[in-house]
């Protein structure tokens, strides 16, 4: 690709703990572990480097622990790395680390230019507030004024991910577990991000419902060309949905590539053991 | 305005055993530099230390405050409630100003200096060497959205208003139309949302580009805020859903007979009801004929 990256990532770590100058020489796959034998902290992630592209789909994958999931929650300023930079091209130019942004920047980063799905819709949605109104909440944020055409762009995504269009003004609390998932994409996706991040979307639901919100992820993503990044254990979602992998074990990048590359020819031992256990 | 310090010289205790205006010079010092502030940031919510009075927080502590930090000696006072001068409320609140600084009080809107007001602003157009003394019993216009001070603070610093646009479209989908009736949420001078107290939909477009300081206390939550001069204040609507104020279709004043002023509703012992103004003042004016500027 000869674009500029949307998304530009380096030195990302996330220490818990106070941390100390083993901590990182100590740590890793190499030791197979992530806390700190002389300090204790626990090492999240680190030196985390990573560039996404427009409209490409970036898969991370690794077992639980493997700091996959500190990564993203650190891009959506969840959490705050220890040390690194990330650059998104639509803020400040892509000059300024979306890390250094106020308090004021941060909300427009979370709200306007980044979607973020989470595993759990009660995290990612208001119960309480309509669906179409979970959907408004990121309009408004975005200084739309108009309530016809907050409903007409509401109705659209939720029309797309396949969430009744009467159910609009129904609160999500009362919605099924797939449906509030569909509702949290709908909010995710509806002012066209810049960056969509993507937790274990689908973990917790069940097969079918798994399928179908997969397909429409996908979906989505083939007609807008968005960038996502997704992360998952579950290699067939990253199968399904990733152009390029990157492997987390004990918070660091074991192995990166071509997701067909990655998954048919594993390279590191332990992406050949997550294959194999996965087949 | 007169300093504190001129002030106690000159005039020293009006009553026995009492400061001038009731509150100590200290207390009137700092009401008075919270108003400054207030008047400095318009729309902000400056915190001050509420003082005890003889009178129930809750029943106008923060406007009382307010007006006995700033009358001196040529100041003319008028206090109602809900409009009305002659309500118990107002007369306690005028008497005990009148009683501690022995300042002249009015009912007539022109000749007033300080206008204290529970919930409503007066028919007739203030001045710019006129005052208009809010109380207020909620000052957070975020509250709905946000139980936590600390956060609807934080929300008031960085402009984070979203999730109160979202309670105003909520409100549109439950109900049609924007809801609220007393106390409508606006934005002041393009930065902060404020809590104009509850007065009616009918007086808030009179907070806009008014000639007169516009002053608000919460004596129970110890806020004061302010809308100075020539300062916007536009209520919270969508390109669709406009703001209307409240409108009494073929309805006049029973007594004055006029059209064009906020009216309450009387419900009468045979079931039949009528309207009549609710600022009495205004009314009684009309009733003389007299000259009223309006908005």
């Amino acid at each position: 690709m000869v674009d500029e990256p949307i998304l530009s990532v380096r030195g990302l770590t996330k220490i818990w703990g106070r941390g100390c100058d083993a901590c990182l020489d100590q740590t890793g796959p190499a030791h197979n572990r992530n806390t700190c034998p002389a300090c204790g902290a626990i090492v999240a992630c680190a030196d985390v480097a990573l560039d996404l592209y427009p409209g490409e789909v970036l898969g991370i994958v690794g077992e639980s622990g493997s700091g996959k999931s500190s990564v993203l929650q650190c891009l959506y300023m969840d959490l705050a790395p220890n040390s690194g930079e990330a650059f998104l091209s639509t803020f400040h130019s892509g000059r300024k680390s979306i890390w250094e942004a106020t308090m004021r920047e941060r909300r427009e980063l979370r709200a306007i230019l980044m979607g973020m799905v989470y595993q759990n819709p009660r995290d990612g949605l208001n119960l309480m507030v309509t669906a179409g109104g979970n959907i408004g909440e990121r309009l408004l944020a975005a200084d739309w004024r108009h309530v016809g055409q907050i409903r007409a762009r509401a109705a659209d995504y939720l029309h797309r991910t396949e969430v009744p269009i009467e159910r609009m003004d129904h609160l999500p609390a009362y919605f099924s577990g797939g449906m509030q998932q569909r509702v949290q994409i709908a909010k995710a996706l509806a002012n066209s991000p810049s960056l969509v991040l993507l937790d274990e979307l689908t973990t917790g639901l069940d097969i079918s419902v798994q399928a179908g919100v997969l397909d429409l992820v996908r979906d989505i993503q083939h007609r807008e060309g968005l960038s996502v990044i997704v992360v998952s254990h579950d290699l067939s979602v990253i199968r399904l949905l990733a152009d390029r992998t990157m492997v987390m074990k004990m918070g660091r990048v074991v192995e990166s590539g071509l997701t067909d590359q990655v998954l048919e020819d594993p390279q590191h031992a332990y992406t050949q053991l997550l294959v194999s256990s996965a087949a | 305005m007169v300093s504190v310090a001129t002030l106690s010289a000159t005039h020293g205790e009006a009553i026995s055993g009492y400061s001038y205006g009731f509150l100590d010079a200290i207390s009137r010092r700092e009401i008075r530099r919270a108003l400054l502030k207030a008047v400095a940031i318009p729309g902000y919510q400056v915190p001050f230390g509420s003082r005890e009075l003889p009178i129930a927080r809750g029943w106008g502590t923060g406007g009382l405050q307010i007006t006995l930090s700033l009358i001196g000696p040529g100041d003319i006072l008028k206090v109602i409630d809900q409009g009305d001068d002659a309500s118990v409320n107002a007369q306690n609140l005028r008497r005990l100003a009148e009683k501690t600084s022995g300042i002249e009080t009015t009912t007539e809107t022109a000749r007033a200096t300080i206008i204290q007001t529970r919930h409503r602003v007066p028919e007739e157009r203030l001045r710019s060497d006129q005052v208009l003394v809010l109380q207020c019993p909620i000052p957070e216009p975020l509250r709905r959205v946000e139980p936590s001070t600390s956060v609807a603070r934080r929300m008031h610093a960085e402009g984070d208003y979203s999730r109160m646009w979202l309670a105003i479209y909520e409100d549109i989908v439950r109900r049609g139309e924007l809801g609220g009736a007393a106390g409508y949420p606006v934005l002041v001078n393009g930065r902060y949302i404020m809590a104009p107290t509850p007065i009616p939909r009918w007086d808030i477009p009179r907070l806009d580009m008014a000639e007169c300081l516009f002053l608000i206390g919460a004596g129970r939550e110890k806020r004061v805020y302010a809308v100075p001069p020539y300062t916007s204040v536009v209520p919270l609507e969508f390109e669709d859903y406009r703001f209307e104020v409240e409108s009494f279709p073929g309805q006049r004043c029973a007594r004055c007979g006029s059209g064009d002023s906020f009216l309450d509703e009387v419900n009468l012992a045979d079931g039949s009801r009528l309207f009549t103004c609710s600022d009495t003042a205004f009314c009684d004016a009309m009733q003389q004929n007299e000259e009223v500027v309006r908005w």
